[in-house]
């Protein structure tokens, strides 16, 4: 509370890298933060990648110190498996109601041994591994997640389909698997509150001209982010569904960039990112890029667009018409600028999408009574002549990709911007 | 034959990258040598020639000195620093009868767990058919 | 005193025990000088556990502990916080990692107890070297100097001033507003540019605790986050001003690519050859053609070509907004001179973000053309020129036009090369100011408490710049609260004065800029508020003068000779 009578407290929605970001900043100065995430861990999206561009730094590694200080910082309570419910009252003055689903794991108890995957007699497909892998009625997505607190997945989970298993609580010596815990209702007052809730991929399933879901070699970027992580599926190596090394791959941009009218600002440089990490892994390979506008905004990444086409990275201006299956791979029928149309025939396909903002957010825009713009990112109050933090709610902010498509930098820039307007709020 | 060689390995980790990628090692049930034990240090740039040397002078067989991949160092440039110095050691220790094999310089990334467990057993069998290390035999 | 060595092994529920033979460690290490007493717990992270290792520590009266467990990255903090609640300063424990690093990656039992052993001697024969650390804190000042008066400079400045937080903004012309001032319109919204800048100078300067120094040039800056002082200069009087500040924001901006140094296009030789710059200009009611757009012989244009990306082989980056003011001199144009014709020369559209792509398409719309071209040039035709280019095929073509509007690359300020050497900030490899780290410190430098913000690192939009200008202010307002002091990491280098002998090569090595050179007693000297705790200076140090404290040589010595036992 400070002296008007306000609460200073914050509440951060998504714990992706904004979130985070803004919920240290916050509670080093001295805030008390709750952070909540839908997920059952916390980093978003950029835990799923083995590294970032253009630098092809180690994105666990840059990413798991701060994650560290988040779970250490007495100031930030990290709800994990939490939803806002509804929101009311105003600026200084708000009452958010949120529902924390149960984890069925006692976070004080559980030392994340994670003895209690193995007997789980469940195995279904791992989302966070794009379905590339099994994974088990209790678990946690990806070695090296955090918290490191396994979760029952109840859809899956055989004792919640009425069956008589309690494999996972038998091998559990720290009795921290409790089959009774319950979904709980919080009501939190905050003065502020900081929208976070990032990006999901288009939905590739709605394009049908480029063989996704129904040929086996053609990827979605993320599922090949995936594959090239070293605590991925396939431990970093680049094997299609069955089994062989690709010798040639092809990467189209801007998919879904037609249905959703607007450029996500990020695709190009991760596409390139992506023909660099198979070249560094596989030199033979061939990677061919079919592009209509190269987006390399700003100055390091014109230089790596370079060092990636002079390693024989081929990049083709065209409009991509149709994908076929031929033999185990696929053929590519294109048109190039000059009106003439090809075909290339590659082992591996790869989708960039466009990005969206995550599913709820609808809801959770009503909720918070602030309005969505172009593709539903949630709009903001001057988008040109002011911070592009504020939305049209006072004492409501929104930073990064769920304000709009953007990278990691400029995301983490709103992140510390919504705690400047955030910290002068109150003088 | 005597009783068979054990070597004794021991490795200087960064802490924000390769200690995190052995403690992912571990995490994930890897194999990781048990003759290597491991000192964390902040940074590989923290690692002095002088140290190295003790080890091998107190009985060390092989050493291992792990960092952040270049340009992740959590200190920015800490561990170009320590590349320089591995460089330089290991001509050093050719003067001194030393295989220079035994000193090893590796980047591995906290979410490289596997890789950990590769890069030590690949290592720990170099040493292990290099045989004990001359200075060992000479304090023996 | 005596040492009270107390070692407490985590069973770990399982984990631990299954793998290692506890009680042969505990028989093994129990005689060992110093140690007080051995005991293994079940589960010493657990609530009772946390309990029992403070009562422990309290009723043994021990001065050091350690713990064999797991990873530190686990349980350090946890335990550190059970040593001061059990008043023993958390610095004289050291943890074992017999878990991560032991009993999960060793499958002989009998191995990863000899292991464990290892490690727990290295522990207890480290620990007994460790000194007690305290937490330091310093007195900061959370005033803020703000270079550069243009929008990105003006913003930081409306978020810093408060009653308890002075904000210096130093701008080296007469009057703020930057470039911005002199763009009549902004894209998308088609606002005025000087209208906003009156809009957020006049809220700029009714905020308590601002004071604008126009006319003013920043002498030297000396000192550290937290103290800084800087020597100002007020032009004409020469007057001189000294401030303490905190932290210092650079939001010195950009300079555009001089384009006589590009000869292809005319520029300085043409008549109607004109620089993006030259024709926001030529936009402004009160300038010289009074805001009329208007050939060099007074009528208006019939044909205009816009060429993009003027520069960008020579500079080797995308300016980043080219394509989008571009777009909107385009609509300037159309909304002037609605039968003009507009060609837009360009290579990639770049028009990143949700909202640009409609821009473009609006444009296009008034019936705007688009040639995908390069290689162009400019040659006089009679009365108007012809822009020569070849497109992407490769073939060549050529288009009328009697006015040609350049749009250059962006550079750094000239100012960019004087502040970095003031400050010690660095610069990237295209002449702007490099950031702190390239994706999680956007608006930090090379030196702590030093902010670079919008086209001072690297070409920016507006609302971008404004962001980055708040994420200072965001960074300033978390760590310099007014009251607060600034809490130091503790592990940090120190160096002795007594062995020191002044060959300075720690300072060239710090990666933080964090050590000086004491002139009278000839000695380096380490920041504390500067030193991250990397321990390069101490791996360098010929003379064992520098140290890192908690990673000390006898400390690391220690720990080694019992592992290659």
């Amino acid at each position: 509370m400070n002296s008007n009578g306000n609460s200073t407290s914050v509440l951060v929605i998504g714990a992706g890298v904004a979130g985070i970001e803004a919920s240290l900043l916050l509670a080093n100065s001295g805030r008390k933060v709750y952070l909540i995430e839908k997920a059952s861990y916390f980093g978003g999206n950029v835990i799923k990648l083995e590294e970032v561009f253009p630098n092809m730094e180690c994105a666990t590694c840059m990413i798991a110190p701060k994650q560290q200080e988040l779970l250490q910082n007495e100031n930030i309570e990290l709800l994990t498996l939490s939803q806002v419910e509804s929101v009311q009252g105003s600026v200084g003055d708000f009452t958010v109601k949120v529902k924390k689903k149960a984890r069925y794991v006692d976070m004080e108890a559980c030392i994340g041994c994670n003895a209690c995957f193995e007997p789980c007699p469940v195995e279904v497909d791992n989302e966070f591994e794009e379905r590339l892998s099994k994974r088990k009625a209790i678990y946690i997505p990806c070695a090296g997640a955090l918290p490191n607190v396994p979760f029952i997945d109840t859809e899956n989970c055989l004792r919640f389909k009425g069956e008589d298993c309690q494999a996972c609580q038998e091998a559990c010596m720290f009795e921290a698997i409790d089959y009774t815990q319950q979904d709980e209702e919080l009501e939190l007052k905050v003065g502020a509150i900081l929208v976070a809730t990032g990006f999901k991929p288009f939905d590739l399933t709605k394009t049908s001209q480029y063989g996704y879901k129904k040929f086996d070699n053609v990827y979605s970027d993320v599922e090949v982010e995936r594959i090239c992580a070293s605590n991925g599926p396939t431990e970093g190596n680049i094997v299609l569904r069955g089994g062989e090394t690709p010798s040639s791959v092809a990467i189209i941009h801007c998919v879904g960039r037609g249905e959703k009218d607007y450029c996500s600002s990020v695709c190009c440089m991760s596409s390139i990112k992506i023909a660099h990490f198979l070249k560094h892994k596989l030199p033979e390979v061939k990677v061919t890029h079919f592009y209509s506008d190269l987006c390399i905004p700003g100055r390091a990444y014109q230089k790596f667009y370079e060092e990636v086409r002079e390693s024989g990275v081929d990049f083709i201006r065209a409009a991509v018409k149709e994908v076929t299956e031929q033999g185990n791979g696929v053929s590519i029928k294109y048109r190039s600028e000059d009106g003439e149309e090809n075909t290339l025939n590659v082992d591996m396909l790869i989708l960039a999408p466009a990005i969206e903002p995550v599913s709820g957010s609808s809801e959770l825009a009503q909720m918070l009574g602030i309005p969505q713009g172009i593709g539903g990112f949630f709009t903001e109050k001057e988008p040109d002549l002011d911070s592009s933090v504020n939305t049209l709610r006072d004492g409501v902010f929104v930073a990064g990709c769920a304000q709009g498509p953007k990278d990691i930098p400029d995301t983490v820039a709103q992140a510390e911007a919504t705690v400047g307007k955030i910290l002068s709020l109150s003088r | 034959m005597g009783k068979e060689f054990t070597p004794r390995i021991v490795g200087f980790l960064c802490n924000w990258c390769s200690y995190a990628g052995a403690d992912l090692a571990g995490a994930t049930k890897q194999k990781v040598p048990a003759p290597l034990s491991v000192i964390k240090v902040m940074c590989s740039g923290r690692v002095e020639p002088a140290l190295i040397a003790t080890a091998y002078l107190r009985g060390a067989d092989g050493v291992l000195l792990a960092g952040c991949h270049p340009g992740d160092c959590h200190y920015r440039e800490g561990n170009y620093y320590a590349r320089r110095r591995f460089a330089l050691l290991r001509n050093t220790m050719e003067t001194l009868g030393l295989e220079p094999e035994r000193l090893m310089l590796a980047w591995v990334s906290a979410s490289e767990g596997q890789r950990f467990g590769e890069v030590t057993n690949q290592f720990t069998e170099q040493i292990r058919q290099m045989g004990p290390s001359p200075l060992r035999k000479a304090l023996l | 005193m005596a040492k009270k060595i107390g070692v407490y092994l985590c069973e770990c529920g399982n984990n631990i025990a299954d793998n290692v033979d506890l009680d042969r460690v505990i028989e093994a290490v129990s005689p060992i000088h110093g140690v007080e007493l051995v005991v293994k717990y079940r589960l010493l992270c657990s609530e009772d556990g946390k309990e029992f290792l403070r009562q422990s520590i309290q009723e043994h009266e021990l001065t050091h502990l350690v713990v064999a467990a797991c990873s530190p990255k686990q349980h350090e903090h946890t335990f550190m916080n059970v040593c001061e609640a059990a008043g023993l300063n958390p610095y004289l424990f050291q943890m074992a990692n017999i878990r991560e690093q032991c009993a999960w990656v060793t499958a002989d039992k009998e191995e990863a107890t000899e292991k464990a052993l290892k490690l727990v001697r290295a522990a207890i024969s480290r620990v007994a070297y460790q000194d007690p650390l305290e937490k330091k804190e310093m007195d900061v000042s959370p005033d803020v100097l703000v270079i550069g008066g243009g929008i990105s400079g003006i913003k930081a400045c409306q978020l810093l001033a408060a009653p308890n937080r002075k904000v210096y903004l130093v701008e080296k012309s007469s009057s703020l507003g930057g470039k911005v001032k002199g763009f009549e319109k902004l894209f998308t919204d088609m606002e005025s540019g000087p209208a906003l800048i009156e809009k957020e100078t006049k809220s700029l300067l009714g905020s308590e605790g601002i004071e604008v120094l126009t006319d003013s040039e920043v002498e030297q800056i000396l000192g550290f986050y937290g103290n800084f002082e800087a020597k100002i200069i007020k032009k004409p009087e020469n007057e001189e001003r000294n401030l303490s500040v905190g932290a210092v924001i650079l939001a010195i901006g950009f300079d555009l690519l001089d384009t006589k140094e590009i000869s292809q296009y005319g520029y300085g030789k043409l008549d109607d050859v004109y620089t993006s710059l030259e024709f926001e200009e030529m936009n402004i009611p009160g300038g010289t053609t009074g805001g009329k757009v208007l050939l060099k012989n007074g009528k208006p244009p019939q044909s205009v070509a816009i060429i993009h990306c003027v520069g960008r082989e020579e500079k080797g980056y995308c300016s980043k907004v080219c394509c989008m003011y571009s777009l909107k001199f385009a609509r300037m144009l159309k909304s002037q001179l609605p039968d003009v014709k507009v060609s837009q020369l360009y290579s990639d559209l770049c028009i990143p973000g949700k909202s640009y792509q409609k821009f473009y398409e609006d444009t296009k719309g008034l019936g705007v053309e688009f040639v995908r071209s390069e290689k162009s040039e400019v040659i006089q035709n009679g009365k108007g020129m012809t822009v020569k280019y070849k497109t992407k095929a490769g073939s060549d073509n050529a288009l009328v036009a009697d006015m040609v509007i350049l749009v250059p690359a962006m550079e750094p300020s000239s100012d960019t090369n004087k502040f970095a050497e003031m400050l010690g900030v660095t610069t990237d490899d295209e002449g702007f100011l490099a950031k702190e780290h390239q994706m999680l410190a956007p608006v930090g430098s090379a030196v702590g408490g030093v902010f670079v913000v919008g086209c001072a690192q690297g070409p920016q939009n507006i609302s971008e710049s404004i962001v980055q200008s708040e994420a200072a202010a965001g960074k300033i307002l978390s760590s310099l609260v007014p009251g607060r002091k600034l809490e130091l990491e503790v592990k940090t280098s120190q160096i002795s004065e007594t062995f020191c002998s002044g060959c300075k090569m720690c300072i060239s090595l710090c990666p933080y800029s964090a050590i000086t050179f004491d002139e009278v007693k000839r000695i380096s000297v380490v920041n504390e508020a500067l030193c991250h705790g990397c321990g390069v200076c101490a791996a360098a140090c010929p003379s064992g003068a520098a140290s890192m404290k908690g990673f000390t040589s006898i400390q690391l010595y220690q720990e080694l000779a019992e592992l290659v036992k």
